[in-house]
């Protein structure tokens, strides 16, 4: 039950190169998929960053082509509606339900296909980021930057209490499926509330109890975090360049 | 209901990202001063966030398996204020992105724009409104949890409408076709989840009722107002 992506991302080689190294390939992947006009360059950047994270960053591929099925639920919903009610040109096909006559034409086929294609393309890059970057160095780039610290520390304390509450909520969870809580839809809304409630008034006390620990720590409101050095490589570089100007040739083609 | 990596094209993504970025910015003004005030309060809005995110990614017991991310925006949205759960919204919406792919990063903003902010203020609205008519509290509950996410569903259909407007019929008949084909899983999502936030209330009350007059949410003599009912 408990899949994080933070945690494939501790495991991964990846984990040891340059930060803004791979910051700036997702931010390029990213940009250039969702300005893309054809269908071919997020296509192109979906494999590329599949085949670095697979490959490069050792996440199994079983797990990865899961991930990568998960959004496609949302995106084939969405796309069907582009499909039959956006664009213009000749009719594909079309059928009749209820009476009403749903029509596909080129132009709304050619935008689903370039919806979907640029979801597959944004995913993977988040995906490439979400694996080989665990959170706690995505922190000290946060640091550098304008955002208040106030909003820095909560995300870090907020980061921290995730796994603990996670290891909490799917104990309970654990203890009341085998109670048979989750057999029926009333007993289950019964089981999930209890459950929440639970977490949450031991999250209430838990944050007490940190206030005085840390007070007693003389925390000042700032977590001060070591960022270490690492330099690029050549070969980082050397590839990092054919990706993107193959990527610049498909997108200005 | 998160639009995923990629699915708002050209000047919707940048256009959602300016209309929130305000409201994120005043939230977290409005944070500075609370903790400058009582700096008690960071770890318990910490536990909070943190607790949004866990219910987020337990499954709900629901058809479709989606998850139950208003559930926990509208209960701290009652408990924090509409500008505070903007901000807690926005880092959980980030964590949820890159820990559990739900949602994206450049969809961040429309997803922050209608989970982040019209949910919860909606859902702060009724909460409101309710209290001040003397109504049953759970009832109050139920009803801000469930507006609030359909609330956020009817923006986010609205948000995709624009974006992919359909070519005869225009905004409004591509909205229409969003949201009904989104209606299928939301609308009995949202009333599962206002359920669940309800009990939710309903079990704290009874067993640790103090948080909440700890919070500001319910005064004292309200409290043993509701639980005198309950019992």
């Amino acid at each position: 039950m408990r899949n994080l992506l933070d945690d494939y991302a501790l495991i991964s080689p990846l984990r040891y190169r340059n930060i803004w190294l791979k910051l700036s390939v997702v931010a390029f992947g990213l940009i250039i998929g969702v300005s893309s006009v054809s269908p071919v360059t997020p296509l192109f950047i979906a494999l590329s960053m599949g085949f670095a994270t697979v490959f490069f960053g050792k996440t199994p591929p079983k797990f990865y082509l899961a991930l990568l099925l998960a959004p496609l639920g949302f995106a084939i919903a969405g796309s069907i509606v582009i499909l039959f009610f956006f664009g213009s040109g000749s009719e594909v096909f079309s059928f009749e339900v209820f009476g009403y006559r749903l029509t596909a034409n080129a132009g709304g086929l050619e935008m689903a296909v370039l919806v979907i294609s640029r979801t597959l393309g944004g995913m993977s890059c988040m995906f490439f980021l979400a694996l080989s970057t665990p959170m706690i160095e995505l922190f000290s780039v946060l640091k550098r930057s304008r955002i208040p610290d106030s909003v820095i520390e909560l995300s870090m304390l907020i980061y921290r209490y995730i796994f603990l509450f996670l290891d909490v909520a799917i104990c309970i969870k654990y203890a009341q499926t085998v109670r048979l809580g989750y057999t029926g839809l009333r007993r289950s809304l019964y089981s999930i509330a209890m459950l929440a409630s639970t977490l949450f008034i031991r999250s209430y006390e838990q944050g007490e109890k940190l206030y005085i620990a840390m007070n007693s720590r003389c925390y000042d409101g700032k977590l001060t975090l070591l960022d270490t050095k690492r330099p690029i490589r050549v070969s980082e570089a050397v590839l990092t360049s054919v990706y993107a100007i193959i990527t610049i040739a498909l997108f200005v083609r | 209901m998160h639009v995923m990596e990629g699915f708002l094209p050209g000047p919707w993504w940048q256009i959602w990202f300016a209309l929130s970025i305000p409201v994120v910015a005043y939230g977290i003004y409005r944070l500075d001063r609370l903790i400058k005030e009582n700096r008690g309060i960071l770890p318990l809005l910490a536990v909070a966030g943190a607790f949004i995110f866990v219910l987020s990614a337990l499954k709900l017991p629901s058809v479709t398996g989606s998850c139950s991310h208003p559930t926990g925006t509208g209960l701290a949205a009652i408990l924090f204020g509409p500008a505070i759960t903007a901000v807690l919204g926005t880092i959980v919406l980030l964590y949820q992105a890159l820990f559990l792919a739900h949602g994206g990063l450049t969809t961040l903003g429309a997803n922050v724009f209608s989970m982040g902010i019209v949910g919860p203020v909606v859902a702060y609205v009724i909460y409101k409104v309710g209290m001040r008519m003397n109504l049953n509290f759970y009832a109050i509950v139920f009803l801000a949890a469930t507006l609030g996410d359909w609330a956020t569903y009817v923006v986010t259909s609205l948000e995709l409408a624009l974006a992919f407007p359909a070519d005869p019929g225009g905004i409004v008949t591509s909205f229409k076709a969003f949201a009904t084909i989104f209606a299928l899983t939301q609308i009995p999502l949202a009333i599962i989840e206002g359920a669940i936030t309800a009990l939710i209330f309903k079990y704290i009350i009874q067993v640790k009722g103090d948080v909440l007059a700890g919070c500001g949410v319910l005064s004292n003599a309200r409290l043993s107002k509701i639980r005198g009912t309950a019992a």
